[in-house]
């Protein structure tokens, strides 16, 4: 890069209207991948190493902000979980119903089994009707600020309506 | 490089990287008049090879297409598993969710993670976890009650 611009510079010519006649004879065209360019400037980024620009401490928090990051959260939490419960059945001795067995045997109370329900339900409904809302973007619908606050705050009251609906089940 | 230059010429306060977004392919570069001369020159070099990730590979495309598949998929399990359990439906789920959640972390990671060898070591990683999620999920499904009786029994609690 810095080669093009001494070339351009020992020309007299200013970057507002190049003569690219003469960039062909030293550089050969060659196409680079999206990747390859992310690489390049993260590696630049270590070797000069440069700070990370302040962002999420100054950045004004909004609610698609914050919607955007839980989708991710409970994306992360969800995988977790799931993952957790596949090694447990790897791994553990016995079988799931006596397991269920055992901890019905502490009796820990109707309030907190509700509790419990609506806490596994809230990341699987947020998840579920956000990704809804993720595909509707993908087709290119909602994209209009009011739209994306309308369609977030639907989001949220649907997945406590959900989650409190499937608790009491 | 070249097509560095191009863009340079466009963005005439500076160079800015074109990253991957879909918003910015359908927009066409504003060609200046030099170039039409020797058009095919540029993009007969970026075309020529079809590398497996190289410049006109559309792996990446068809991995977003299929991830988009994959979750309309998924939601269409929720009602059938519900109204329809049974073994089908279990299995189903086990490779729906573990292939779901291993593209959302694929992703996840493609964000937070940088440098070659990192990327290396944190996709070999998440490939482990999800064979383990996968295999524990079918040896539910096999040896025990499987999931849809799981979540009706944690429900009925």
């Amino acid at each position: 890069m810095a080669l093009l611009l001494r070339t351009l510079g020992r020309q007299g010519i200013c970057l507002s209207r190049p003569q690219y006649t003469v960039l062909f004879r030293h550089a050969a065209p060659m196409g680079t991948t999206a990747k390859e360019e992310m690489n390049k400037f993260w590696a630049k980024n270590t070797r000069l190493n440069r700070p990370m620009s302040p962002h999420i401490t100054v950045y004004k928090w909004s609610v698609p902000m914050m919607m955007s990051i839980t989708h991710r959260g409970t994306g992360v939490g969800l995988s977790g979980a799931i993952s957790a419960f596949a090694l447990a059945a790897l791994v553990l001795p016995g079988n799931y119903p006596d397991y269920l067995d055992m901890i019905h045997s502490l009796s820990v109370g109707p309030g907190l089994i509700g509790l419990a329900k609506f806490g596994i339900a809230f990341p699987v409904s947020f998840h579920t009707y956000n990704g809804i809302r993720h595909l509707l973007w993908d087709i290119g619908k909602g994209f209009k600020i009011p739209e994306v606050y309308r369609t977030g705050y639907t989001v949220i009251g649907l997945s406590i309506v959900t989650s409190i609906a499937v608790a009491l089940l | 490089m070249a097509s560095v230059v191009r863009l340079s010429c466009v963005c005439r306060r500076g160079f800015k990287p074109l990253f991957y977004q879909s918003t910015l392919l359908p927009r066409p570069l504003a060609i200046p008049h030099k170039y039409q001369e020797q058009p095919h020159l540029l993009t007969a070099r970026i075309h020529a090879s079809q590398a497996l990730y190289g410049p006109g590979s559309k792996a990446a495309s068809l991995h977003w297409t299929a991830e988009r598949v994959l979750s309309i998929l998924l939601l269409s399990m929720g009602p059938v598993a519900y109204f329809n359990p049974g073994p089908v439906i279990d299995y189903s789920l086990a490779a729906a969710l573990t292939l779901h959640g291993h593209w959302g972390l694929g992703q996840v990671l493609t964000d937070y993670v940088h440098g070659e060898s990192k990327i290396k070591a944190a996709k070999a990683s998440l490939f482990l976890l999800s064979t383990v999620t996968f295999a524990g999920l079918c040896y539910f499904n096999y040896n025990d009650v499987g999931i849809c009786k799981a979540v009706a029994l944690l429900w009925s609690k």
